[in-house]
């Protein structure tokens, strides 16, 4: 598969203070790549800089396999964006500001129908943008990205300000994006949910750091079972346990077993209480997503 | 860049600016008419084109610096407004080229307001019955004079407006400005230099001097080394602006 986004050591500092530090992104062509990671950890920063709308403080970025600085032009032509809030010329109507994205973009009418069509604004469209609610504005930002049907997508939060409805509506339309369109989608979020039902591909930044960056199934591995154990007696059972092959932890007042089967489960129960051991209570518990997310960014908190 | 010229236009749309214009210069034209017909009552001897040419380019000195603070922020204040910097820098158009073509676009604005205060200048002096024939002679001269002082002070408020988000500061230096242009001639030589509010009666066709406690007009033409370093403080204005936007991160 071909890199469509690749960044290499991206850095950037603000006053001293460093935002994004040394970001290596790949995203490959028809992915949907969502860039995870809690407020301020420097998402927006990073995907202004692929935009050309912040200039690094180092590192390099190569989009569709063009250096950006050199090919600025070119890249920009096929990429479509929306960063944080949809911008708008609020005294134009929605169909004016779509004319404006039209002259910029060189794209003839049917696309302005297409994509009014699209995101479902066709009869609000001779409505002043001033009078839209966030929803319709957030729906306008997005067919203005869409126009030009691009090659590369950069979504910063595409689902705020939206109702249920809206947001399914939009996650729906983003995951036909590739599909349909062939058009690769970076899109931001801090919404783990969002991502886990949009993304094929995950990047998680925290403190300008990329801390996780792969398939999602990759991440997804990552979510073991681990069953927690308590007995009359942990330490004698930890050594027992051993002794039978079994690799338990000590976890505050539980010992903690990495991936077993039910079978096993059963067997180390067997175990515990022919040794004349009281077992007191076996849970399980399921490492989310949200969990792994958490425990990656919760670690990182120095920076540069 | 004609692209990004009709683009701010566009805009432009519903905005009124150029009803707006209208209204600004009626009320300008009709405030020097009013001078001008007190003047001539007075004095029924003096020369009417003269006497109405100095009025509207003393006026202007005042007005337009505040119409041109108004233009150059309506222009500039939709893009901070929508946030829409975001919107239009990452296409094919680049920011010294918006940046062009906002200033071209406050520059055609201003050459409306000139062409319709010379078009009231000949009406109301045919219509008052001056004494023929029209100076349409001067004419150019005064388009032009008012033209380089109007785009020297648009190279500045475009500056302010764009890398201010509050337009009142900008709104603000247009008014001091016209309070300058006004009360320019009162300061001593050396410091009304340096006003470029006040070139509208430095680049007019006929300007006067107070001698013996009476107004005596003088037919001037454009001097070459006034209009030389007005232009060169525009292009100052106008690079400075566009280096310093340029370097503002959006």
């Amino acid at each position: 598969m071909n890199a469509v986004v690749t960044t290499q050591k991206l850095t950037k500092h603000y006053e001293g203070i460093c935002r994004v530090k040394e970001l290596d992104l790949q995203v490959y062509e028809g992915e949907i790549y969502g860039f995870l990671g809690p407020n301020g950890a420097g998402k927006s920063t990073n995907l202004k800089m692929l935009l050309g709308l912040v200039k690094p403080s180092a590192g390099k970025i190569a989009i569709f396999g063009k250096d950006f600085q050199q090919n600025r032009t070119y890249v920009l032509q096929h990429t479509g964006s929306l960063i944080e809030s949809p911008s708008y010329y609020g005294h134009l109507t929605g169909l004016e500001n779509l004319r404006i994205m039209q002259r910029l973009r060189d794209v003839p009418d049917k696309n302005i129908t297409e994509v009014l069509k699209i995101v479902r604004l066709e009869q609000q469209k001779h409505k002043k943008v001033a009078h839209y609610s966030l929803g319709m504005k957030q729906r306008l930002g997005i067919a203005m990205a869409l126009l030009a049907f691009p090659k590369l997508l950069i979504l910063d939060e595409p689902t705020n300000g939206l109702d249920p409805g809206g947001i399914e509506e939009i996650r729906e339309l983003i995951k036909s994006l590739p599909g349909q369109y062939g058009i690769t989608v970076l899109l931001s979020s801090h919404l783990l949910a969002e991502i886990e039902q949009m993304a094929t591909s995950v990047g998680i930044i925290s403190n300008g750091q990329l801390l996780f960056q792969g398939r999602k199934d990759t991440l997804q591995e990552k979510s073991k079972n681990y069953i927690f154990l308590r007995t009359g007696n942990n330490e004698w059972a930890q050594n027992l346990l051993q002794q039978k092959g079994y690799h338990p932890v000590k976890y505050k007042e539980q010992l903690r077993l990495a991936n077993l089967t039910d079978e096993e489960i059963a067997r180390i129960n067997k175990t515990l209480v022919q040794a004349n051991l009281d077992v007191i209570r076996i849970e399980e518990y399921h490492k989310s997503l949200e969990d792994i997310f958490l425990e990656l960014t919760r670690k990182e908190n120095n920076l540069c | 860049m004609l692209k990004a010229l009709t683009l701010e236009f566009f805009k432009l749309r519903r905005s009124w600016i150029f009803t707006m214009i209208t209204l600004f210069i009626g009320v300008e034209f009709l405030w020097a008419s009013l001078s001008v017909s007190i003047v001539l009552s007075r004095h029924p001897d003096s020369n009417g084109w003269e006497t109405l040419l100095v009025t509207v380019a003393s006026m202007n000195s005042l007005f337009l610096p505040i119409l041109a603070a108004i233009v150059s922020s309506r222009i500039c204040d939709m893009e901070h407004k929508g946030d829409t910097w975001k919107l239009v820098l990452p296409t094919s158009l680049k920011l010294n080229q918006i940046y062009a073509a906002k200033y071209g676009c406050s520059c055609i604005l201003m050459l409306y307001a000139a062409l319709l205060q010379t078009l009231a200048i000949t009406c109301y002096g045919i219509t008052k019955g001056l004494p023929p024939p029209v100076p349409f002679a001067w004419f150019p001269t005064f388009i032009i004079g008012t033209m380089v002082t109007s785009m020297a002070i648009l190279a500045v408020q475009q500056w302010v407006s764009l890398s201010l988000k509050n337009q009142a500061f900008a709104l603000s230096l247009g008014m001091v400005g016209g309070f300058l242009g006004l009360t320019g001639d009162l300061f001593p030589s050396a410091v009304n230099r340096i006003f470029i509010w006040s070139y509208y009666t430095k680049l007019s066709p006929v300007t006067f001097h107070f001698t013996d406690n009476s107004a005596h007009y003088i037919k001037q033409t454009l001097s070459l080394s006034t209009l030389t370093a007005v232009i060169c403080v525009t292009i100052i204005f106008y690079l400075v602006g566009n280096l310093h936007l340029s370097r503002q991160e959006m």
